[in-house]
């Protein structure tokens, strides 16, 4: 299914732009009351979210001292618009990506991994020992799960015969489902999606009883609110790749909520499971497990590929 | 060129911090991830308890050492007055005992889950510490259905106490118990199964007997340790004579052997419960106590759900103390901390501080260091407040 719609209209409006930054509040608004029935609280209500973004955006910015004024301000814009850009490749809302082109897919991850760059880089700006420290480790958890999740996401590529995403898009919806032939593939994209969204248990980098808020523990107001949008819209983002990847296609409008959201449940249960790793465990974890087990999974399906041509 | 010293990246945690919920002050200096050493500074919230209870008569004080801790509030109160009764020579009736065994018993339990939940948390496991807290409401509502306060329970007067269970309120207790014991079993099993918990306990801040023994820790931090140590064995007070306690060691020394011991003391005071409410002697409530008590000086020790507290109270024969002194279980672990910390991850602080089950409040005491060529710094009330006045001009 594709609409044709302005320019403009595509960038501010739909599906970029306004419908981006309210399904991004939307999905932290399910995440966080699924976590929260999970562990038998009530939750926030539905427009929590939103009142958060409007009070952090009404709050005074304070630029700390020892901080470069030009990148503290400059990076949480950095982080919003490369997450928003992501979302411009990918099949939203089960229509056809405005852009596409072949290769489409490594620009995608790139610029969500810009967003946590960009985080890094504000903690690393700081001379906050919190902020220090929890840029060290958001840096260290991007290097540990960014090559597996990659895998994670080719498998499905290799197996499409395409680097786009519409093209995988596409093929997933015609093909059997690949959470079933790839299952593995399937594990290590949600989680590596969980440590890329610093999502309990991966939430060493921003481990509150022990350093605060990690990397944006100087930022308020503004730029913090830009912060947690961007991270609401990769979350979007991320589920959209995983689903349209893995779960048969997105293929229209229907189909993109319940298989996002079915992911989202899967998501906020794994949340709320495990006790909170360390930063050395989090890395052992990525590879001497994912990574592996990735590598793996695309051996066999290249392999798996290249066989029938053998004979 | 002389090598210079590696300028020290120091990790502060407090005074004002998310990991804590009371105010202290802890430093950490860390290479990359691994502490390489740690201070521990107290004393932001000196409240001067027991400068006030030479203020107040023998009366007022219960309520005043009640509140020292708002988790162990019964056993300060329970020690005091074992104290002042042992000064006055009178022994509360057997009822009295009973029932303030058995309200410290609840207390326990109320705060191993309450400690149950801190630590979970602190480690990321929220899941736990929310059910433990939703389950924790049951030995609260217990405690208030018996005492009618959810905190001080004030339950203890001079010579005995001043509520008592009726066979409806057993048996709502007993029920709960059955409750919390069985959830307690869940509890046991996710501590000792939960395979990403386990990674954040197992081998952490491991402490042998001896370093046990030479830090001098008390109460289930010892215990985790295998020191068979327990006031209420080792020198039975109220009726732990009548409805005795075993003790639960554990030779881990690490987080989980903590873990473990406080969730299988529980089961212990669950039993011992059950014992003193269906075998509650029958008696008066309260003895008469003297407005005066005679001169003299006593010790009295109980066990708190952290371990040993002990009170010193000295009568001058009138109608207020002279001089009540306590020492509270958390003073005495701190030590460990500081010993046991270095070596560690940075992200296993903030579990390896809650191990120990630190109450803040309850243990800042001034303390006044004399050196040799140094005059007193005894300050007048006067110079102190001239002091405040320039501080914070």
């Amino acid at each position: 299914m594709s609409l044709s719609l302005h320019p403009l209209i595509v960038l501010l409006f739909f599906p970029g732009g306004l419908f981006l930054l309210g399904s991004g509040m939307f999905y932290e608004w399910i995440d966080r009351k699924l976590v929260a029935r999970y562990q038998n609280r009530l939750g926030p209500r539905w427009f929590q979210p939103l009142a958060d973004v409007v009070k952090l955006l009404a709050k005074e910015e304070i630029i700390p001292q020892g901080v470069h004024p030009g990148l503290f301000i400059i990076l949480p814009v950095i982080a919003l618009a490369s997450a928003l850009t992501a979302a411009l490749y990918t099949p939203l809302l089960g229509l056809q990506p405005y852009y596409s082109f072949q290769g489409d897919l490594i620009v995608t991850l790139y610029l969500l991994s810009v967003m946590t760059l960009s985080l890094g880089l504000a903690g690393a700006n700081s001379i906050n020992r919190f902020s220090l420290v929890g840029a060290t480790r958001t840096i260290t958890q991007l290097f540990s799960y960014e090559a597996p999740f990659m895998l994670a996401l080719l498998g499905p590529a290799i197996a499409a015969g395409t680097w786009r995403i519409a093209g995988i898009n596409e093929f997933a919806g015609q093909s059997l489902w690949m959470i079933l032939t790839q299952p593995i593939g399937f594990i290590v994209a949600l989680i590596g999606l969980m440590g890329k969204l610093e999502l309990p248990p991966f939430d060493a980098p921003e481990a509150e009883t022990e350093i605060v808020a990690g990397a944006l523990t100087e930022y308020s107001g503004r730029g913090f609110a830009l912060f947690r949008i961007g991270k609401n819209v990769e979350l979007v983002v991320g589920l959209t790749l995983v689903s349209a990847f893995y779960l048969g296609g997105l293929m229209n409008p229907l189909e993109f909520v319940l298989k996002t959201l079915g992911l989202l449940l899967v998501m906020a249960g794994l949340q709320s499971l495990f006790a909170r790793l360390r930063i050395d465990q989090t890395v052992g974890l990525w590879w001497r497990m994912g990574t592996l087990v990735a590598l793996l999974q695309l051996l066999a399906i290249v392999i798996g590929r290249a066989l029938p041509g053998l004979f | 060129m002389e090598a210079k010293e590696p300028k020290k990246f120091i990790v502060p945690i407090g005074p004002q911090h998310p990991a804590l919920k009371e105010p202290g002050h802890f430093e950490f200096s860390v290479d990359g991830e691994i502490v390489t050493g740690a201070s521990i500074r107290l004393g932001y919230v000196h409240r001067g308890i027991e400068k006030g209870t030479e203020q107040r008569n023998w009366i007022q004080n219960i309520y005043l050492l009640e509140r020292v801790c708002g988790i162990c509030s019964h056993v300060h109160a329970m020690a005091y007055t074992l104290g002042v009764e042992k000064l006055a020579g009178v022994t509360a009736p057997p009822r009295a005992q009973a029932i303030r065994e058995l309200v410290a018993e609840l207390e326990r339990i109320h705060s191993h889950m309450l400690w149950l939940g801190v630590a979970a948390h602190e480690g990321g496991f929220d899941t736990l510490f929310m059910y433990s807290w939703r389950d924790r409401e049951v030995v609260m509502d217990l405690l208030e259905s018996l005492t009618g306060n959810r905190v001080h329970y004030s339950t203890n007067v001079l010579g005995g106490v001043k509520i008592d269970v009726t066979p409806e309120l057993a048996d709502t207790i007993r029920k709960g118990c059955d409750f919390l014991e069985e959830r307690l079993q869940h509890y046991l099993r996710v501590v000792t199964t939960d395979e990403t918990f386990l990674a954040r306990t197992r081998g952490v801040g491991p402490m042998t007997l001896e370093q046990a023994e030479l830090l001098g820790a008390v109460g289930p931090t010892a215990r985790a340790s295998g020191v068979t140590r327990d006031i209420r064995i080792d020198a039975p007070y109220a009726s732990y004579a009548e409805f005795p306690v075993t003790v639960v060691t554990d030779n881990g020394g690490d987080l989980t052997a903590r873990f473990v011991v406080r969730i299988k003391e529980l089961f212990e005071s669950c039993r011992v419960i059950r014992q003193i409410l269906d075998n509650m002697p029958e008696s008066e409530l309260v003895a008469k106590v003297p407005r005066r008590i005679p001169a003299g000086e006593t010790i009295s020790r109980v066990e708190a759900p952290r371990g040993e507290l002990f009170y010193y109270i000295k009568s001058g024969g009138g109608d207020r103390p002279e001089r009540v002194k306590s020492r509270t279980p958390s003073l005495c672990n701190w030590s460990t901390i500081s010993t046991v910390a270095v070596g560690h991850k940075l992200a296993d602080m903030p579990m390896l501080l809650a191990g120990i089950d630190p109450c803040f409040s309850c243990n800042d005491r001034m303390i006044q260091i004399r050196r040799k060529g140094h005059e007193d710094q005894l300050w007048t009330w006067e110079q102190l407040r001239r002091y405040g006045i320039e501080y914070y001009r």
